[in-house]
C-alpha cells in the first residue's frame, strides 16, 4: 500500500514537472528581458528575490536553502553523480583538464569543489606532465655528467615545480567527504582545503594561475559577485574556467532531456539517496541558470578577456573560460 | 484506468528498488565501513592544519593576512578581532561562523 502511496505520488509530481516546464520557459525568456531591460538603474536592496529552483525565494534565504540541499547529499554526491549522468560527469571534468592544459607548477583554486574531483584530476594531470617532461630530457641528454645528475637532483629538491590545488567549499560536509577521499587515495601533497564562500574568498589578490567552479556557479546567490572575487584572486595572466551544465540547443536531444532529467533524477535521487527534494533542486537549476551567450555576456561583463566557451554533450553542459589581463 | 495505471506504476517502482537499490546500497555502506576504518588510522596526522596556507589566505571581510593561534587553533584578524575556527584541519572561513574576539590579551575558554 505505502509502496502505491509513493508511486502515485511519483507520477502526479511528473506531471506536475512537465506543466512547470513549459510553463517556466515562458516565465524565464520575460524574466530575462526583464533583467536586461532593467540592468543599467540601480535596484534596491530591499526585498530582493532570487530563484531557488522553480520556487521564488528571497535572497538571503538561498544559500542557506542550497547548504542544506548539498549537506543532506554529501555522503552520496559521487555515487548519484554517477547513477545520473551514466558516469559521463567524468568525462565532462576530463574535458576540462584538457582544455586546462596545466603546466607543472601552477597554483589552482578549486571553487565549490567540494568533493575534490576537479584537483585530484589537476594533481594527476600536472604529475603525469612532469613526468613526461622529465623523460623527453633524460632522453635528449642520454650521457649526463656527474655535475648534470647532482644539479638535477638538487633543483628537484627545491621543487620548483610543485603544483598546489586548493579546494574552497562553503559546505563543510562536501569538504569532509573530499579530505577523506583524498586521504583514501593518498593524495596530501599540494592539495588543501579551506572552507570559503565563493562570494567572499579568503584569498589575497594574484594569487592564483587558474581558477575554476565546476558545477557551482548555479547555485551561487549573485555571481557577478562571484565572477568579481574570481578575477580579484587570478595572477595577471591567470584562467578562468567553469564547467555548468548549460541549454540544449538541438530540439529534439533537448526533449529527450527534459524527460530525463524531470522524470528519472528525482526518482534516482529517492531511491539511492533517500532525497527527491534536493535532486529535484537541482534539476530545476540547471533550468534557471542563463544560456551560454548570457553568462559569457557575464563574464565579460565582470573583466575577463577572450571570453569563449565549448559545448559538451550538445550543451547539456559547457565549459566557459576567461583571461584576466 | 487508473488501477492499471497504479499497477503498472508500482510494479515498474517495486522491481527498481529490488534490483537497483539494494546491491548500490550496501556497496556504499561498504565504502562508508572501510573509509571510517583508515580514518582511525590516519587520523591525527591529516587532522593538522597546514602553515603553509597563510601564505595566500586572509580574512574574507578585510582581505588582509591572518595569524595561526596554535594554542586555540584559531585563525585571528587582530584588526577586526575576529578568530576562524580550524575543524580537521580545514580552516572555516565563512564569516557567520568566526568567532569575535572582546580582548585580545583574555586566554579563550574553549
Amino acid at each position: 500500500m505505502a509502496a502505491s502511496i509513493r508511486a502515485l505520488r511519483f507520477f502526479s509530481d511528473c506531471t506536475r514537472n512537465i506543466y512547470h516546464v513549459s510553463r517556466c520557459r515562458i516565465k524565464h525568456v520575460c524574466c530575462r528581458a526583464g533583467i536586461t531591460g532593467c540592468r543599467g538603474y540601480s535596484d534596491s536592496t530591499e526585498g530582493r528575490s532570487t530563484h531557488f529552483g522553480f520556487q521564488t525565494v528571497p535572497e538571503e534565504e538561498k544559500a542557506e536553502k542550497v547548504y542544506k540541499v548539498f549537506e543532506s547529499v554529501a555522503e552520496k554526491y559521487d555515487v548519484m553523480n554517477d547513477a545520473m549522468s551514466l558516469g559521463i560527469h567524468r568525462l565532462w571534468k576530463d574535458t576540462l583538464l584538457h582544455i586546462m592544459n596545466p603546466q607543472p607548477g601552477l597554483r589552482l583554486l578549486d571553487t565549490a569543489g567540494g568533493t575534490g574531483d576537479i584537483s585530484f584530476r589537476f594533481l594527476e594531470y600536472t604529475h603525469s606532465m612532469y613526468d613526461r617532461q622529465q623523460r623527453l630530457r633524460a632522453k635528449s641528454r642520454q650521457t649526463p655528467s656527474w655535475q648534470d645528475i647532482t644539479e638535477h637532483y638538487a633543483s628537484d629538491d627545491a621543487g620548483p615545480t610543485q603544483s598546489r590545488a586548493v579546494v574552497c567549499d562553503i559546505n563543510k560536509e562536501m569538504l569532509k567527504v573530499g579530505k577523506q577521499k583524498a586521504e583514501t587515495a593518498g593524495i596530501t601533497t599540494g592539495l588543501s582545503w579551506v572552507a570559503g564562500d565563493a562570494e567572499e574568498l579568503p584569498f589575497d589578490d594574484d594569487q592564483f594561475d587558474i581558477y575554476t567552479i565546476a558545477f557551482g556557479i548555479r547555485n551561487v546567490t549573485h555571481i557577478e559577485q562571484a565572477l568579481q572575487e574570481a578575477l580579484r584572486v587570478l595572477k595577471p595572466g591567470g584562467r578562468f574556467m567553469c564547467l555548468e551544465f548549460s541549454k540544449v540547443t538541438n530540439p529534439l536531444l533537448a526533449r529527450l532531456y527534459d524527460t530525463y532529467s524531470f522524470q528519472m533524477i528525482p526518482v534516482l535521487g529517492e531511491v539511492i539517496a533517500g532525497d527527491w527534494k534536493s535532486y529535484q533542486y537541482l534539476v530545476e537549476s540547471i533550468r534557471k541558470f542563463p544560456d551560454q551567450e548570457t553568462f559569457k555576456e557575464m563574464i565579460e561583463d565582470a573583466g575577463f578577456l577572450s571570453v569563449q566557451y565549448f559545448n559538451l554533450t550538445g550543451g547539456i553542459v559547457a565549459i566557459h573560460s576567461g583571461f584576466k589581463l | 484506468m487508473s488501477h492499471a495505471l497504479r499497477t503498472l506504476a508500482t510494479g515498474v517502482f517495486s522491481v527498481q528498488r529490488s534490483v537497483s537499490a539494494q546491491p548500490l546500497l550496501r556497496l556504499v555502506k561498504i565504502r562508508g565501513q572501510q573509509r571510517s576504518r583508515s580514518d582511525g588510522v590516519k587520523g591525527s596526522e591529516s587532522q593538522a592544519f597546514d602553515v603553509s596556507l597563510l601564505e595566500f589566505l586572509v580574512c574574507p571581510l578585510s582581505k588582509k593576512p591572518l595569524r595561526y593561534d596554535e594554542r586555540s587553533n584559531e585563525l585571528i584578524n587582530e584588526e577586526l578581532g575576529i578568530a576562524y575556527p580550524i575543524i580537521d584541519g580545514i580552516p572555516n572561513m565563512i564569516p557567520q561562523d568566526a568567532r569575535m574576539i572582546h580582548t585580545t590579551e583574555k586566554p579563550t575558554e574553549s
